[in-house]
């Protein structure tokens, strides 16, 4: 019992980091249809981005009040990246074939982690550390530390926080679609662009906030991670990319809420498979052929995911 | 091809059940598009299908083809149920045009046809790759055959043009040349007319003819009342769903019944043509 | 393209200017390869010196005179060919190379820009007057009815100049090193792109079509001779055999790709299938499975296993397409790398020694001749590695085969027409799943027989080369080279692999520059460097002008063929 309470709680904490990157997912494909398969890499450079604000301004600080700051920093870092990937990459392919916005994805995803790897450690004027292997993050007041215990089950500090800022996340953001002009343009938008842009709507400012918006999520989430592993690299976002992408898909893509379940169960999923699967193929050294193997059945068998909210026409 | 006014009189349909649509009922959810409607056509026989829009004509068509499976009631040709899948209809003996051209524009109006050939073909992976005497024939009898189509449809002299090139009635014809490569016993037209000019129309109903006088049948969706009642030897109206007249031209044309649907019907309409 | 060019009405005034500007621009790049570049003696086989131009002195005169031919075409131009479109593709491969090697090989290797001397900043105002020059000729429309008619045997002439032409730059290529190198490619780069890119392009493909025997015999008479001008050495010919194995392995990704039009991103898992097939049978001492069958029954069983995934990674499409499907393709990718990872016997069976891989694999032994050997024959020296090249030039001739006569058949119409139009192709009887699914194993049996045979050219196999970025380069090959046809997949793989070989200093910023490729290939030509027409259609839908061309060059063809 404690070791699936145990569990419980590590799923709901990977789940969470999940669902924050995979918003980002969805509210792209909702609206343009893409899957942007470089989201990955905006996650790992907000953990970048959180990392150089506090080398910049707090160096050797750790208390609780530089941690906002450092989260702008991140999410600063993030949405420059995505909107400049929008811009330059993106918007020119928008009536391409299919195959070309995911080529260009690829190609984005790996020059990020390059860019990332080679230069970071050769700002000019800043004393960054070398990235080409793992950097150590910044470890704040009370969100990590000594971990809480209840019963038998540890609660880390982090995790309190990833799930604390999913929640505030999921408030904004349902505030945000629900009860602003340019919320209800992005739901209007992702129903029908064509009549939308009729509407006197701007359809490539809506993409663009689109964009922000999943980065803005992706950058915390990339504060989330770095907290809780307390180190980050440049390689990152590659997996927690794809994981998020299948929870995207898992709670149904294109549907905001979908990203939000689909990311705490997957999250769930994992743990519990790591702990209770048998035998010799069971444990951690498989635990990532579980994920994948979860992904391809729900991409085969269950596309339009669990809420199904938004028919997908690509499957 | 010299007369202007072309009949159908004086036509003789065959004996043979080539197509029966029995008590075919689809629904979607709770509403009803297509409700218990049975067709009969024969071989030789031009049967029309018309209806204001919304009536369940292309749901009705996408029954036929196996592109959706009927929730109720069954579709034999030549006697035999066909199978839900449009891949295995197409074997089975029925080809089909499509409202709005789909032909593969970047190839050329023969190799169009040869597409329509591959059904009735069977050389696989390892015969191409050994180019033995049996690919090179079949090979050769496929260029032949898509060549003669071209020809019969009058297309002959455009074989190598990209199909997207070619000027609009030219691609229903060569649509048409594409369904035939599939060896039918049945053609279904879906508005082989739709955006025609009366030179055009005039020139597809001849090739619909001929079409016929070779032994198929041929079941023809149209909007074109005129066309249609000059073409068909039978003529099935349908309404909301449903089956509401069925008979010769003359028949359903004086009708009070049809008029009074096109004339009533049109503001309930919901045109399903564009959501398909 | 289309933003990077002048409006009409400049053309129309300035037009007149072109072929003066040309000559200009063309005569000054020239001077260029005359003057000193830098102070410093030390770079680039020493461009200091005046008047004595050395390597990539040489190379820019080349270019200096080709823009001036251009500017003299322009004058007369016959109604086939379009120099402007030339003097552009050069006029920007000039800047390109007097930027790079001006920033990097000059002001980055000697530490300070003031080394750079008078040569490179003449050269780069030649090379902004030749794109001046491509800019304001007004746009023609070409005729390609006005191809030159040859005879048959003058046909051939040109290809065997080609072929000769070909292996002259290969070799050469081959025996230079760092940016006298990177100087070469992009001067031929610039100089083939221009004057393939006035219409000779569409015209020498136009002459290979109708003589495609002579055509591949004569290539692989080149490729043939390849390791008899090595002198024995392993060096190049290592490249060689790692180029051909990589190329293999994009051939068949594109009968998926280029053919089939589906994307697979888990491909390398094919190319690692076969080897470690090849490796768990080889003679190797820490080979797993106690079976050691001859080589070629090896081989055999490689291509079948990995068919056999191809089967279960195309399986899904029946119910997935486009985007997702890549994603798809990309799982199976990765949990075949995990398990090959796992499987030391302590998560699971053990079959592939986990982290460590299979290593000691020994060399093929055909009948007696041992591949580990020096062979002497008609007294030219073939290593190790010639012996692998020559072996490896039978399976990609026999895959090369496999692709070509696949796409011109009943199949490749299939898969034409599944591309164009799913539905319409599946309502026309075409077996739309049964295809993507010949396609998916086809390919996954060459890149599984390339396997096998890399196995024993590696002598180890481990799990760390079969990641997704392989995959992903496996992807660029054909994205680079060209959907859909042979040589542009072979170029494309040349490129991939030559360059970071080439250039060790750089290397690390290899895949930096890879996905900055991916990116402008994908925003600027689509359809790659060797473009399948039809494919090129397909990814300029709305370009009439490309349709007609496409369409007069297609009606030559016909004609050809019927004569």
């Amino acid at each position: 019992m404690d070791a699936f309470a145990q569990q419980l709680v590590n799923g709901l904490t990977l789940g969470s980091l999940y669902a924050l990157i995979a918003v980002g997912y969805t509210v792209v494909y909702g609206i343009v249809q893409l899957i942007n398969f470089a989201h990955g890499e905006v996650f790992m450079i907000g953990a970048f981005g959180a990392l150089s604000t506090w080398l910049v301004l707090f160096k050797g600080q750790t208390g609780l009040w530089v941690l906002p700051i450092m989260i702008i920093g991140a999410i600063i870092a993030s949405v420059v990246t995505a909107v400049l990937m929008e811009r330059i990459a993106y918007r020119p392919l928008r009536n391409a074939p299919r195959l070309a916005p995911l080529i260009t994805a690829i190609g984005i995803s790996v020059f990020l982690q390059e860019f990332v790897r080679l230069f970071y450690g050769r700002v000019p004027f800043l004393d960054f550390p070398d990235a080409k292997q793992k950097v150590p993050f910044p470890q704040i007041d009370v969100v990590t530390g000594k971990a809480f215990e209840i019963g038998n089950v540890t609660i880390q500090r982090s995790a309190v926080f990833t799930v604390g800022a999913l929640i505030m996340c999921a408030a904004a953001l349902w505030y945000f679609v629900n009860r602003t002009k340019m919320g209800r343009g992005m739901q209007a938008v992702s129903q029908d662009p064509d009549t939308a842009r009729l509407m006197g709507i701007n359809v490539d400012r809506v993409i663009v906030v689109a964009f922000a918006i999943g980065a803005a999520l992706a950058a915390i989430a990339g504060v989330a991670q770095g907290l809780q592993v307390t180190n980050i690299n440049f390689k990152m976002g590659f997996l927690a990319g794809l994981k998020a992408f299948t929870a995207a898909v898992l709670g149904g893509i294109g549907n905001v809420w979908g990203a939000v379940v689909g990311g705490v169960t997957l999250g769930i999923v994992e743990a519990m498979a790591v702990q209770f699967i048998p035998g010799t193929f069971g444990g951690s050294p498989w635990k990532d052929v579980w994920a994948f193997a979860l992904l391809i059945i729900v991409l085969v068998f269950r596309p339009q995911g669990l809420l199904g909210a938004k028919v997908v026409d690509r499957a | 091809m010299s007369t202007l006014e072309a009949t159908n009189v004086g036509h003789q349909v065959g004996h043979k059940v080539v197509l029966e649509a029995s008590n075919v009922t689809m629904r979607f959810g709770g509403l009803t598009a297509v409700n218990d409607v049975s067709m009969q056509v024969h071989d030789g026989e031009i049967v029309g299908l018309i209806g204001p829009n919304g009536a369940g004509k292309t749901t009705f068509f996408n029954c036929l083809t196996g592109m959706y499976i009927p929730t109720e009631g069954t579709v034999k040709l030549s006697g035999e149920v066909l199978p839900p899948k449009p891949l295995k209809v197409v074997r089975a003996g029925m080809a089909r045009t499509f409202q709005n051209i789909r032909l593969f524009g970047n190839m050329t109006a023969l190799e169009n046809v040869m597409v329509g050939r591959y059904c009735r073909t069977s050389s696989m992976a390892l015969t191409s790759v050994l180019r033995g005497p049996k690919f090179k024939r079949e090979e050769a009898a496929t260029r032949e055959r898509a060549q003669e189509l071209l020809d019969y449809v009058g297309l002959g002299k455009s074989a190598e043009l990209l199909a997207r090139n070619m000027p609009y009635g030219d691609q229903r014809r060569l649509e048409i040349a594409r369904a035939l490569a599939t060896d039918p016993q049945l053609l279904l037209l879906d508005e082989p007319t739709a955006g025609m000019n009366p030179k055009e129309t005039e020139e597809c109903m001849h090739l619909i003819f001929k079409i016929r006088d070779s032994g198929l049948a041929v079941v023809v969706i149209e909007h074109d009342m005129r066309f249609i009642f000059q073409l068909c030897d039978r003529v099935l109206c349908l309404v909301r769903g449903a089956l509401l007249i069925e008979g010769t031209p003359g028949e359903v044309q004086s009708d009070p019944r049809v008029i009074e649907a096109y004339i009533g019907g049109s503001d309930d309409d919901d045109d399903e043509e564009g959501t398909k | 393209m289309s933003k990077l060019t002048l409006s009409d009405d400049v053309r129309a005034t300035h037009g007149s200017k072109a072929p003066m500007l040309a000559m200009v621009g063309g005569a000054l790049v020239l001077l260029s390869g005359l003057l000193s570049w830098s102070a410093d003696s030390t770079v680039l086989d020493d461009v200091s010196v005046r008047f004595y131009p050395i390597g990539a002195q040489i190379y820019i005169m080349v270019m200096g005179v080709t823009a001036i031919v251009l500017g003299v075409l322009l004058r007369k131009r016959p109604a086939w060919m379009s120099p402007g479109r030339g003097l552009r593709i050069l006029g920007w491969a000039t800047i390109a190379f007097v930027l790079l090697l001006a920033l990097f090989a000059i002001g980055y290797e000697t530490g300070a820009l003031a080394n750079l001397n008078e040569g490179l900043p003449v050269a780069l105002v030649g090379g902004v007057l030749v794109l001046l020059a491509g800019m304001v000729t007004p746009e023609v429309t070409l005729d390609v009815r006005r191809w030159p008619k040859l005879s048959s045997s003058l046909e051939i002439v040109v290809i065997v100049v080609m072929m000769a032409f070909l292996l002259f730059a290969v070799a050469h290529a081959l025996s230079l090193e760092s940016w006298t190198f990177i100087a070469f490619l992009l001067m031929l780069v610039g100089v083939a792109g221009a004057v393939l890119g006035t219409g000779i392009g569409g015209y020498l493909g136009f002459v290979g079509a109708n003589n495609r025997r002579p055509l591949l015999l004569a290539a692989f008479l080149v490729a043939f001779l390849f390791p008899f001008t090595q002198d024995g050495s392993d060096a190049n010919m290592s490249i060689a055999t790692q180029i051909i194995i990589f190329a293999a392995t994009a051939l068949g990704l594109n009968i998926v790709v280029g053919l089939a039009g589906l994307l697979d991103l888990g491909y390398i898992a094919f190319l690692g299938t076969g080897a470690y097939v090849g490796a768990m049978m080889s003679q190797s001492a820490f080979a797993t499975i106690g079976w050691k069958p001859p080589f070629l029954v090896v081989m055999l069983i490689g291509s079948l296993v990995a068919a056999t995934f191809g089967l279960i990674i195309g399986s899904p499409t029946l119910r997935v397409s486009g985007d997702y499907l890549a994603i798809v393709t990309l799982g199976f990718g990765e949990i075949f790398r995990l398990a090959m990872f796992n499987l030391d016997g302590n998560n699971g069976p053990k079959l592939t020694n986990g982290p460590n891989g299979i290593p000691g694999i020994p060399d093929l032994n055909f009948f007696g001749f041992d591949f580990g050997e020096s062979h002497s024959i008609a007294g030219f020296e073939l290593g190790r590695f010639a012996n692998y090249y020559l072996l490896l030039l039978l399976l990609i001739a026999f895959v090369i085969l496999v692709f070509s006569r696949l796409n011109d058949s009943r199949l490749g119409r299939g898969w034409v027409a599944i591309r164009e139009d799913e539905r319409a192709a599946e309502a026309m009887g075409v077996n739309v799943f049964g295809l993507k699914l010949l396609a998916f194993a086809v390919g996954a049996a060459l890149a599984g027989i390339a396997g096998t045979i890399k196995a024993h050219v590696d002598t180890s196999v481990s799990p760390d080369q079969y990641i997704f970025l392989e995959s992903a380069f496996l992807l660029a090959a054909v994205v680079l080279g060209g959907m859909g046809t042979v040589v542009g997949v072979l170029v494309g793989a040349s490129i991939l692999k030559l360059l970071p070989e080439k250039l060790r200093e750089v290397n690390d910023y290899r895949l930096l520059a890879f996905g900055l490729l991916l990116v402008i290939m994908m925003r600027f030509r689509p359809e790659g460097l060797v473009a399948s027409k039809r494919r090129q259609l397909e990814f300029h839908e709305d370009d009439e002008e490309l349709v007609a061309l496409t369409q007069q060059e297609h009606l030559l063809e016909a004609q050809a063929e019927a004569k």
